[in-house]
């Protein structure tokens, strides 16, 4: 017989329980929904804040990078055949992320026509960090999650298809990575590498991967112990061939659903860094770093106002928090739809 | 139990020395420049760096200066900070009992927080309780640190003029440091009243109000998402049925049998929680102003002072490899069956 015929129907992915039990929720939905809106937000930067790069002399840096002129900013990217709407959408040069200023006014401006959520201390253009800081939050997060995601497969696959000694000595380092504070790690690194985005995204992905290492190692164990692995090794298999065969493949598919759930927390973390102002640099379209203005008037204007300057940091904050939801609404929701007891 | 304790005390010292051995490591990626400031101790010291370059062998390789930074340390001197202008270890003494404060003030709500909360939420599964407490989880588990203690400061300090910001208003501060009271802990709520100050204790509770509750905020929703579903468990087994049958009251087979049972797991969490507070308390104690072990390392991290990050770190270790301990044997505490050997 052909084994090819074996094989047992598969049901979709779209049809299995999971996922109905996933659809079913309504904080799943919620979150789904909000996190949709921050992708059209991301894709949409350029068109969004169209106004901005066009009435702000300070953004001539991006325009000049994409090679048009003011007077062109508001045909040209908020029109879909055009090419520059294209280049501004899905490579948009890094001069592109850097605030531009409107004036060098210590002082922040409130809401108007020109700045629709206001101007921070130094001329920084409220909306247009909180649009192009949704890409650098996607940016970090995926790229974070990327990293540890890979070393941690390698860690953790060495660690549960080698066993005994190498295993032990694997798990130990890895609970010395899980019980230290990941900010002293990220301090350290930023004090030797110098500070920056790149630094913090090369610190979070040394320090992040022992989670995902040891939640995979699990799973191999679980999965070796079944009886089709077994029938694999007894139909002659060689080691190499039943791993990556047989256990791999079954082992891998619930850490990869997990550990995309973490994009949220990565961002939120690194905002933190940012905020500390030990990653990205001053006037970055970065929400942890705009959320750092804040600090010089967290007490208002004089004692007792401190409203005056809300939107320095309610915006950010939002948007933050917002973003850090979503995906913790649907990581949760996930994690229930996975969870064989519910 | 003891023997345990014992290996377990020895294995410190182990954990150090990997953990000094990593430093070091990277400390080879800075310039020998950069090197020689963990060993000025004053400041007219940082005007001869070349001498302690030679002095120290900086420009040798890695065994011969592990081997000096060691004997210097072993002998208490973890060098100079430039930050607090001050050898380290002086810094440490006066700052780690503010830190410490903050951390017990917070710890104790959290744990009491998290647990109560769980455990409301596992017995009324899936009812409104339980729906509202997960989506307040999940708020809280999406709410970075230093957002929380931005708005905390700015709407209830800064709007209601509640609390305050930093360990103790300026006037008490200089006080302090001319008149006779004595500092037997380093913390003032407990100095204020060993010394019959309550107006010390009292100002010193009033600043620790609001970043212990930033920390609540942040820390206990994991807690309580552990201690819910760990509950879920112990309630659905066989024990509490026959706890039941036997008509003890729901009151005590929950709290007698179930909780008791479901708070292993929590335990378990006690190591990450705790990173999770320190990375908290940093953030906190920099945005409350809040002169702490915290505060000290993140303005050293700001300003490239590498002395201090130094000792930092390996204090952070000591003190994690002290909690990882007392974790284990609070394992015995809650559940007897557990036994070391």
């Amino acid at each position: 017989m052909n084994p090819q015929e074996m094989k047992p129907e598969r049901e979709p992915w779209y049809r299995s329980k999971t996922f109905k039990r996933f659809r079913r929720n309504p904080l799943a939905i919620v979150g789904a929904l909000l996190l949709l809106a921050f992708v059209l937000v991301a894709f949409m930067a350029p068109a969004i804040t169209a106004p901005q790069l066009a009435s702000i002399p300070a953004a001539r840096p991006c325009l000049r990078d994409l090679g048009i002129k003011r007077s062109e900013v508001m045909d040209t990217l908020r029109n879909p055949l055009s090419p520059v709407f294209w280049k501004a959408t899905l490579a948009p040069p890094e001069s592109c992320y850097n605030i531009p200023r409107d004036g060098f006014s210590p002082l922040p401006k409130p809401p108007s026509e020109k700045h629709p959520m206001g101007v921070s201390g130094g001329g920084y253009d409220v909306m247009y960090g909180l649009v192009w800081g949704t890409r650098t939050a996607f940016y970090v997060g995926f790229l974070v999650v990327g990293i540890t995601l890979s070393i941690g497969i390698v860690v953790g696959g060495l660690a549960g298809f080698i066993g005994g000694a190498v295993d032990n000595f694997i798990m130990r380092v890895t609970d010395v990575m899980l019980s230290f504070p990941r900010l002293v790690f990220v301090m350290i690194i930023a004090v030797i590498f110098g500070s920056g985005l790149t630094t913090v995204m090369l610190a979070m992905a040394v320090v992040g991967w022992a989670g995902y290492a040891r939640f995979f190692r699990g799973d191999i164990l679980r999965t070796k112990a079944q009886e089709f692995v077994d029938a694999a090794r007894a139909l002659g298999a060689s080691p190499m061939r039943v791993f990556a065969k047989h256990v791999f493949p079954n082992a891998i598919g619930t850490l990869l659903i997990l550990a995309s759930m973490d994009v949220g927390s990565i961002v939120l973390a690194a905002s933190g860094f940012s905020f500390l102002g030990l990653g990205a640099p001053v006037g970055y379209a970065d929400w942890g770093q705009m959320i750092s203005f804040a600090r010089d008037y967290i007490l208002g204007s004089a004692q007792g106002t401190p409203f005056d300057y809300w939107y320095v940091s309610v915006y950010p904050s939002l948007m933050l928090v917002l973003f850090g939801l979503a995906w913790n609404l649907l990581g949760d929701a996930v994690r229930d739809a996975l969870d064989p007891k519910s | 139990m003891f023997n345990f304790i014992a290996r377990r005390l020895l294995q410190i010292p182990v954990v150090l020395f990997v953990l000094s051995l990593i430093i070091m490591g990277l400390m080879q990626l800075l310039s020998p420049q950069q090197r020689a400031a963990a060993f000025v101790t004053s400041d007219k010291q940082i005007e001869n760096l070349d001498l302690i370059i030679e002095k120290y062998h900086l420009d040798e390789g890695f065994i011969v200066q592990y081997k000096l930074w060691a004997k210097e340390v072993l002998h208490g001197n973890l060098g100079f900070s430039r930050i607090s202008k001050e050898p380290v270890l002086t810094t440490i003494r006066k700052r780690l009992p503010a830190s410490t404060e903050l951390a017990l003030a917070a710890f104790v709500p959290i744990v009491l927080v998290g647990i109560w909360l769980g455990t409301i939420a596992a017995t009324h599964r899936d009812g409104l309780i339980d729906q509202t407490l997960r989506v307040v989880a999940i708020i809280g588990w999406s709410l970075p640190t230093f957002v929380v203690a931005i708005w905390l400061v700015a709407w209830v300090y800064g709007g209601l003029g509640w609390f305050g910001i930093g360990r103790l208003p300026n006037n008490l501060l200089i006080e302090l440091a001319s008149g006779d009271f004595h500092r037997y802990t380093g913390m003032y709520t407990i100095d204020g009243l060993l010394n019959g100050r309550l107006d010390i204790t009292y100002e010193a509770l009033k600043r620790l109000v609001l970043p212990a509750t930033a920390l609540v905020i942040v820390v206990s929703a994991g807690i309580m998402r552990v201690m819910r579903s760990s509950m879920l468990d112990e309630l659905g087994k066989d024990y509490v049925r026959t706890a039941r049958a036997k008509g003890l009251p729901e009151k005590a087979v929950i709290y007698k049998h179930a909780r008791r049972n479901a708070l292993i797991p929590v335990i378990t969490m006690a190591g990450p929680m705790l990173g999770r507070m320190i990375g908290g308390i940093v953030v906190i104690e920099l945005i409350f102003n809040f002169p702490g072990l915290g505060e000290w390392a993140a303005k050293a991290a700001l300003q490239l002072d590498v002395t201090t990050l130094l000792a930092f770190v390996m204090l952070i270790g000591l003190i994690m490899a002290v909690a990882n301990l007392l974790v284990d044997i609070a394992y015995v505490i809650v559940d007897p069956r557990i036994r070391y050997e």
